[in-house]
Parts: structure tokens; C-alpha cells; sequence
């Protein structure tokens, strides 16, 4: 099978077209703007990039801060953290000394959890979604769309199974709502194969059932789609675009099967809009990319099948899980290789128009510029093409691909503290590791070589 | 590789389950192991193969299907086997470690190529479920490879404190001949273990594994045997407790491995003490007995990661793990919501088929079980309240609903008798002292559990429990061989780690020999 194409697209225009596009976008450094690591806390991520004891330390404390009792009991859990980090910078020396009192503790648990809400904020984009309405109309008038994600606890029972499927009905509710205030933004809501719903949601696989099995994907895909039926017949009444993020390996099997064998039940013919996500980390991605393919070019669907081609962020996970069992890595476990893997993905999936619908999510210059230069020198329209990002971390290629009149979409989490933990600590993580495109962009790595080819 | 040409150590990789080009290789396998059903498990001594009669171990799932026909061992036949092995120990005694390690290599490639069809065996006969019963075949694997490595290390001796004039070494022997009595919950890894650890030690072994899983047994000793072990090193005794009580006993056995029950395992120790008139040697017992495992939530602890925790840890394989836990003590800030998302969590396990991939909950090993484990549940049930309840479903099977409990009185059975089913009571405390000194005052010291996301408390906790195996939010079940030695202190066992450092060694005799290399006065070296 050839890799990559069919179409007759010449890759050199495409380097060249890249390299126009990804000036275009260059962010301005040393700008005030929210730029991605100025949004946090940016000397302390810094410091987290380069101290692997220190960055153990700061993301262990963000992720037990909400299950403190006390700010007492924070400075303690501080105090014990850094305990473990053998070279300490002075500003930490100091703290060390607060926290033998409980005056110096709960001092520092204050200014701790001042500084874990103030990170929370920027990536999470309200408690709840009525919370975040103000939010989400300020974006849509500078020219973003948004995907939102309820955060939440993990579901390990039925109750709370139920009670994700019902906040995802409420939300699709709220948001179509919001959405119906809000005035025309051609770019954003239109393409070349037709309208394109304002309001869009993001669910989870994981939180729809308690019973995921990785052994057993007719467990988990039966006990979900009681669930995710309803919230599939809302979308549809509301006009509104349903999304099943993927989630790690285990579930990818229960996932695939549910999106694809749910949206080809008659009763969703006409709707609603949907998509799934593929992973590009997953060395089975181009695989997985035939049978979604094969399902869209077969189906009798109003609305394209909406595929998110990402890098994929349980990357840890997998290979930590592979190791400890003894499996080869599911994900590439070279950079170079993913990249490469992206944009060949990205190229399959353009070409696959109009069977599908496009949204490449990724902060990567590089990889954006890559997906836009392809869908231009293939003749395509630049809103052919949607473009996500994430809240809080890539802000500023928001703001840039808006000005230039690309469809963005930012996905936007929205929860209180404790449910978005999880999501917050994955977010900082990955954003601190050696190999984040981020942290290079931010340390000042040339254009040039931002834009190479992988 | 090493100087032997021996990899170094590696865990055997488990099947992918997620894959199903995995899931249907096992049920293949099943299907070929239930065509030839049932194995015939005659008494294996030095080549001879006695009775296949009179033992019957059928599918927990559905006792109407015979699994195996084995003989059952007498005294008599424990007399011949331990007489033909004391004869053969001297030969596979004298072969040097790297010889027997060829050996065992052998067979655990001849069992890495059974694989499947030996997980389908631990399925039927004792109702594992696959992905159970898959990591039962891996860590049979483990065992031989970790032990026979070790074997090499032992050889070379140990290090000693040298002078002028004098030469120092410490070498191990073998001790002569092992038995082994083994349970029925890790059909093939614990006796696999067992004997593998006497062989590769060099020793002889006369092995009885129980009655409920003379199959499994049978099979580790053919994929021995076939590998090359001389069938007279390593005898097959299948029978009840009167052949293993008859294997304690006798004179010529020189380590008992045991794994097992606390009062039979304190039952062997006893025994094995007394000396009988001409035996010229004290038996050395090398014994894993019960638990009473628990799980300590703290105030600080992310629940989202203990339910599934304890939910694996007290209901995988239905609580039937000396390693399981049976009781979780949460600090009272969480302990109401620990238990309700718990319940919630037991609701909807699935108590079904081991053989059906998804069953969270399979059936009890037998009747006596079942029996046992519902007499439990009832006084559980009236003593204190029952939070969730998994109902098994109908049918022949030994299913057992899965219970959890709370609100129990402190000296209640339920809190401090060794279960063996999915039954876990949930008791709060008000601070992680309290919890510590719920733990220290049981009997038991096998395994336990921690959920909390400061480390000084884990440091406090790990100073505190004296269990042989601490898990720190995780589940507490699980071990693997080279990565989580595995035994239990205080009555749960004499504290001896299989699979880790330092197992394989008490079954060696260590001895001594201080040579002085002076002649006239000159160092002659």
C-alpha cells in the first residue's frame, strides 16, 4: 500500500508552503502575551524543566492540593515534598524553614493553592458550563470555537456513569443555548461540504461506564451505549456536534466499536454531527485509519465523520505499561518517527475529504503548518481545515491561526478543582518534557528548525 | 548475556488481552484442552506410573465436568518416592549448576511453548480467570528462569574475609531430598516455584500438589521430565492430606516447601521439629501460609485510584489470593465516600464464568468454599451492614456473591479470620496511627496496602507494618518474581521470599572449609 497518498500532490511545493505558512504564525518572542509557558507560573515550570527531583515535587504537591484539608495540612504535604529533593534553590530553602511552624505551613499552603488555582484557570475554563459562558462568547468573537470537556472524577460506578451522561445532556443543553446568542462567524461555521454546528462537545468513553474491560471491549461497549445513546439523540434534536475523545490503549478497541457501531444505527443517519480522534503516536494508527476510512467511504451518514488527528498524551502510560508487562511499546518511541507519522496521517486525511472532516489538533508549528500547506497546494480552501488547540497551553497559535482566518477550535475544559486534577497535572507534565515542542519554541529554538521536516 | 551464556533475567511477557488475536488463541486453546478431558494424573515414581484412580478435580464453573483422574498417594507411595529420590539426588546433586540450569531452561521453554494450552488447563480446573491464569503460566516461567540463575550464583560460594596464610570458602551443598506440597490457587506458579527452587538447588524433589488441581501438577512435571530432569529426581505423589501429612513425616526428606493454610502450615512445622529414631539431619520447612491483608486509606489519598485498587486487590480471582485483601481502614475524612463509591464499584463486577473474558468474579474452588465463604457473608451481614453485593449467577457453579461490609465490631470473625472469598469489610479510623495499630495487632503479616499521597506518611507506614509485602497505591496482589519477592512474616510464614534473593538458598546446606596454606613457615598459595 502506498504510504501516504493517492493524490499527486508535489511535496517540495508543499516544504516551500510551509515554510511561508510557518512564518506567518511565528509567535512573537518575549511578548507579554499568554504565551504558553508564560501561562503558568513560568519560573517555576522552568525550574521544573530542568530539576527532575524539583519537578516531582511541584507536580506531586499540584495534584494533592485539592485533597488537603487544611492549609495546614497543605504546608505539610510541601514540607514533605521537598523533603525529597536533594539540591534545593534558596527560595526553597525558605520555605522549608516556614514550614516548621504552623504559621510558615499554612502560609505556604495558601500561597500554594493561590498558585494551583491560578494554573487551574488558565486551562480550565469555568467550574461548570454555564460558568464558562462568558468565556466561550468572548472566544467565538475573536474568532474561536470551542470543544468543551466536562472534567470529572473517575467513573467507577453506575451512579456516576449516569451522572456524566446526564451533565453531558445538560451541557450540550447550555452550550446550544449560549451558542444560539451569539452572531454569525462565517469562517467558523461553514466549509466547503456544508454547515458546521456552533456547539460542541467533547465525551469521554472512560466516564460513560464503570465497566471497561480491555479484555472484553463488548462489556464496556454495551454498558456505555445505554449512555451514550441519549446524549447521541440530543446532539441530534440540538443540531449540536458530539466527539468521543481517545483515551489510552485499553479502551481504544470499546471506543472505535462504539463510535462507529452506534453512528451507523439507522436513528442517527440524519445526526448528529460526530467525531472520533486517532491517535498518530500509536504505531497501529495508520491501521486504524483504514477501517475508519473504509467506514466512512461505506456509510449513508448527512453529516462526515469528524476525525481529530492528534499526537496522543497517554504516551507515559503506554510505554510504562507496556514495560511493566513486558510488550513491545504501542506508540513510536522516537519523536522523529511520530512526526513523520502525523503528517502522513494528516496527508491521508485530507485526501479522504469529503468522506471525512479534518480537524488536526496540535501545537506543533511544524505539524499545523504542514496540515495547512498540504490542503492549500492540494487546492483546498483554508476553512476545508479545522484547527485545535488546547486552553492554556497553546493560546497564542489560537490567537494567530484566528487572525488569519482558519478555523481554530480550542478545547476547553471546564470543572472545579478536584475534577481537573487529573487533567492539569497530564497538561503540565507533558508540557515540561524534554522532547515538548513548547518548551523548545519558548527556550528560543530558530524557526528554521522548528519547521524542518521530522 | 553472562559468562554461562544465560540472558540475564527478564519476566516472561504476558499475552496481550486487549488484542484479540490473543483472546481467541486462549479460547482455541480451551477448546482443545476440553476435547481430550479428562487427564488422566497417575502417581509419577522414578518412571513408574501407578494409579490414576480415585481423586476426581472437576470445573469449579460447572461440576458435572471432569477435569482430571488422579491416583491417590499413599504412604506407601510417599516411602518409594522419597526412597527413589534419595538415590537420584546424588547423581543430579553431582551435575554442576550450569548442567541443571540447561536442564530447567529447557523446561521452561518447553512451558513458554504450552503456554496457552496451560492457561486453559488453570482455567478449568480451578477457574482462573485468563488473564489470571495466563500470569499463573508467566510466573511458573519466572520461577525456573530467576531460580536457575541463581543456582549459578550459589555455586560460586559467598564471599569471605581472607588472611595471610589461610584460604576461606564458603560453598553450598545440596541438602538431599524436597517435598513440596503445594495449593491449588496458583495451580502452576507456586508449585512450579516449589520445585523448581529444590532442583535447581539440586536437590531431588517429591512433589504432591492438591487434590483440587492434580491437572496443573501433572503438567509442570511432564514439561520437567520432558526437558530432561531424570524422572527419578522429581516424583509426582498426588493424594490428600495423608500423603503430604506421610511426606512431613518422613526421615528422609530434608526441606518441606510448603504453601498453604496457616493451621496445616503450622501443622508441617510442628511435625517436621520432631526427628525421628536414625534420621540424621533437622528438616528445614520453608512455609507460606494465610493472611489477613489490609488496605489503609488516608485522609490525602486519591480515591480514584484506591476503589479500583481495592476492588482488584480484594475481588480478582474472588478474594482466593493469600495475597487479597480483606479489609480496607480508611481515615474517617474519607471513609464515607471510600465506601460508597466502593459499593458502587462492587455493584457492577460481573460474578460469572472464568472463561468469559470480562468476568471480574469467577467461582470458588469447591463446595467447601462456597459453603464457607457464605457462612461469612452471613455473619457479616448480621453483624454489621452490608454496603454492596455482586450476586453471582445461577447455574452448578461454586459462585459466591461479592460482599462488601461495613460497621463491624473489632473482634468480629470477619475482621480477623483469613476469608479466602470476595468478602472485604470497610472499618474507619480516626488518623493513620490508628490504622497502623489495627494492622500490628493481627497475627497475620503478609501483604498490605497503602493509599496516600504524602511521603512521610509512606515512610511512617512502611516503619510501622511488619507484612512481608507493602504496596503503596496499588493493588496488593500481583507480585512478580525478581521485581516483588513475595512472603508474609508472623504466622503468615517463616519469612522466606520466593522469588527474590536469598529464597533459593535454603535449599543448600552451607558449609565451610578453612585451609592453611603455610608449609615451613612460607605462605604457599
Amino acid at each position: 500500500m502506498s504510504v501516504g497518498s493517492t493524490s499527486s500532490i508535489d511535496l517540495d511545493r508543499v516544504e516551500a508552503e510551509i515554510a511561508i505558512v510557518g512564518r506567518a504564525l511565528e509567535p512573537k518572542r518575549g511578548g507579554a502575551g499568554r504565551g504558553p509557558l508564560r501561562a503558568v507560573d513560568e519560573r517555576a515550570m522552568k525550574l521544573a524543566s530542568s530539576d527532575r527531583e524539583l519537578r516531582a515535587a511541584l507536580f506531586r504537591l499540584v495534584d494533592v492540593t485539592p485533597a488537603c484539608r487544611s492549609l495546614d495540612d497543605l504546608g505539610r504535604h510541601l514540607a514533605a515534598f521537598l523533603d525529597e529533593v536533594p539540591e534545593r534553590p534558596s527560595s526553597l530553602r525558605a520555605a522549608m524553614r516556614a514550614s516548621h511552624s504552623k504559621a510558615g505551613r499554612v502560609a505556604l499552603g495558601a500561597a500554594t493553592t493561590a498558585g494551583v488555582r491560578h494554573m487551574a484557570h488558565r486551562f480550565i475554563v469555568g467550574d461548570s458550563p454555564a460558568d464558562a459562558r462568558s468565556e466561550l462568547t468572548k472566544m467565538w468573537r475573536h474568532g474561536l470555537a470551542a470543544s468543551l470537556d466536562l472534567l470529572g472524577e473517575a467513573t467507577v460506578t453506575a451512579v456516576e456513569a449516569d451522572r456524566y451522561g446526564d451533565r453531558c445532556i445538560e451541557a450540550l443543553d447550555q452550550l446550544t443555548a449560549t451558542a444560539r446568542e451569539w452572531s454569525e462567524h462565517p469562517a467558523l461555521e461553514r466549509d466547503a461540504i456544508g454547515p458546521i454546528p456552533r456547539a460542541n462537545l467533547s465525551v469521554k468513553i472512560s466516564a460513560l461506564t464503570p465497566r471497561l474491560h480491555p479484555e472484553a471491549p463488548e462489556v464496556g461497549f454495551a454498558d456505555a451505549a445505554e449512555r451514550l445513546r441519549p446524549i447521541l439523540r440530543r446532539a441530534r434534536e440540538l443540531e449540536a456536534h458530539l466527539h468521543i475523545d481517545m483515551e489510552e490503549l485499553d479502551a481504544l478497541e470499546t471506543t472505535l466499536e462504539l463510535v462507529l457501531g452506534l453512528l451507523a444505527e439507522d436513528e442517527f443517519a440524519a445526526g448528529p454531527s460526530a467525531g472520533l480522534v486517532l491517535q498518530a503516536y500509536l504505531c497501529e494508527s495508520p491501521a486504524q485509519l483504514d477501517r475508519i476510512l473504509a467506514w466512512a467511504g461505506a456509510g449513508q451518514r448527512r453529516h462526515p465523520l469528524v476525525v481529530r488527528l492528534v499526537k496522543g498524551a497517554y504516551w507515559d502510560r503506554e510505554v510504562a505499561e507496556a514495560d511493566q508487562h513486558g510488550w513491545t511499546a504501542p506508540v513510536f518511541t522516537d519523536k522523529r518517527e511520530c512526526d513523520r507519522n502525523f503528517e502522513v496521517l494528516t496527508r491521508r486525511l485530507l485526501d479522504a475529504r469529503p468522506d471525512v472532516r479534518v480537524a488536526v489538533g496540535s501545537h506543533n508549528l511544524r505539524s499545523v503548518a504542514h496540515a495547512i500547506a498540504y490542503n492549500r497546494a492540494g487546492g483546498g480552501d483554508d476553512r476545508d481545515l479545522e484547527l485545535q488547540t488546547l486552553r492554556g497551553l497553546g493560546d497564542e497559535l489560537a490567537a494567530q491561526l484566528a487572525a488569519q482566518g482558519f478555523r481554530v477550535r480550542v478545547y476547553c475544559p471546564v470543572g472545579d478543582l478536584v475534577a481537573g486534577m487529573a487533567y492539569l497535572v497530564r497538561r503540565l507534565l507533558e508540557n515540561t518534557a524534554n522532547e515538548s515542542f513548547l518548551l523548545a519554541q519558548s527556550e528560543g529554538t530558530p524557526l528554521e528548525e522548528l519547521l524542518a521536516p521530522p | 548475556m553472562s559468562a554461562d551464556g544465560i540472558p540475564p533475567f527478564a519476566n516472561e511477557p504476558t499475552l496481550e488481552l486487549r488484542r484479540a488475536q490473543d483472546r481467541e488463541a486462549l479460547t482455541a486453546a480451551l477448546a482443545r484442552l476440553d476435547a481430550g478431558l479428562p487427564l488422566e494424573i497417575p502417581v509419577l515414581i522414578g518412571g513408574d506410573r501407578g494409579s490414576a484412580d480415585g481423586i476426581e478435580s472437576t470445573d469449579p464453573g460447572d461440576p458435572n465436568r471432569l477435569v482430571a483422574r488422579a491416583g491417590v498417594g499413599t504412604e506407601a507411595d510417599v516411602d518409594a518416592a522419597v526412597a527413589v529420590a534419595a538415590e537420584a539426588a546424588r547423581e543430579w546433586g553431582e551435575r554442576t549448576a550450569a548442567e541443571r540450569a540447561e536442564v530447567l531452561g529447557r523446561a521452561a521453554a518447553l512451558m513458554r511453548e504450552r503456554r496457552l494450552g496451560l492457561a486453559a488447563l488453570a482455567v478449568r480446573e480451578c477457574a482462573k480467570p485468563w488473564g489470571e491464569a495466563d500470569a499463573d503460566v508467566c510466573e511458573a516461567i519466572d520461577f525456573i528462569e530467576y531460580y536457575r540463575r541463581d543456582a549459578l550464583a550459589l555455586e560460586a560460594g559467598a564471599d569471605l574475609i581472607q588472611v595471610q596464610g589461610e584460604r576461606n570458602r564458603m560453598r553450598y551443598a545440596p541438602r538431599g531430598v524436597v517435598g513440596v506440597i503445594s495449593p491449588w490457587n496458583f495451580p502452576l506458579a507456586i508449585p512450579t516455584g516449589m520445585v523448581a527452587a529444590g532442583l535447581a538447588a539440586g536437590n531431588a524433589v517429591v512433589f504432591k500438589p492438591a487434590e483440587q488441581s492434580p491437572g496443573c501438577g501433572g503438567a509442570i512435571v511432564d514439561a520437567l521430565h520432558e526437558a530432561g530432569v531424570p524422572r527419578g529426581a522429581l516424583a509426582l505423589v498426588p493424594g490428600y492430606g495423608e500423603a503430604g501429612a506421610a511426606l512431613v513425616r518422613h526421615p528422609g526428606v530434608h526441606v518441606i516447601a510448603f504453601t498453604g493454610s496457616a493451621a496445616v502450615g503450622q501443622e508441617v512445622i510442628a511435625t517436621a521439629a520432631q526427628t525421628a529414631p536414625g534420621q540424621q539431619h533437622v528438616k528445614r520447612v520453608v512455609a507460606e501460609m494465610g493472611g489477613k491483608n489490609c488496605v489503609i486509606v488516608d485522609a490525602d489519598a486519591d480515591l480514584d485510584d484506591a476503589v479500583p485498587g481495592i476492588v482488584k486487590s480484594a475481588f480478582a480471582y474472588a478474594g482466593q489470593k493469600c495475597s487479597a485483601c480483606s479489609r480496607v481502614i480508611a481515615h474517617e475524612a474519607v471513609a464515607e465516600g471510600l465506601g460508597k463509591r466502593l459499593a458502587g464499584a462492587v455493584e457492577v463486577l460481573s460474578v460469572g464464568q472464568a472463561e468469559r473474558f470480562g468476568t471480574d468474579v469467577p467461582p470458588l474452588i469447591e463446595r467447601e468454599a462456597q459453603e464457607r465463604v457464605r457462612r461469612y457473608g452471613e455473619t457479616a451481614a448480621g453483624e454489621g451492614r452490608v454496603l454492596a453485593r455482586a450476586q453471582g449467577p445461577p447455574g452448578d457453579g461454586w459462585f459466591c456473591d461479592a460482599l462488601v461490609v461495613t460497621g463491624l465490631e473489632p473482634g468480629s470473625r470477619v475482621l480477623t479470620e483469613e476469608i479466602f472469598g470476595p468478602l472485604v469489610a470497610v472499618e474507619a479510623v480516626p488518623d493513620l496511627d490508628a490504622a497502623c495499630a489495627v494492622v500490628e495487632s493481627l497475627p497475620f503479616a503478609l501483604t498490605g496496602g497503602l493509599f496516600s499521597r504524602n511521603p512521610r506518611a509512606v515512610e511512617e507506614v512502611a516503619r510501622r507494618l511488619p507484612v512481608g509485602n507493602l504496596y503503596i497505591n496499588r493493588a496488593t496482589t500481583g507480585a512478580m518474581v525478581g521485581r516483588q519477592p513475595f512472603g508474609g512474616n508472623r504466622l503468615s510464614g517463616v519469612g522466606s521470599k520466593a522469588g527474590g534473593p536469598g529464597y533459593l538458598v535454603q535449599f543448600a546446606e552451607p558449609r565451610v572449609v578453612s585451609e592453611d596454606t603455610m608449609r615451613h613457615g612460607l605462605v604457599v598459595e
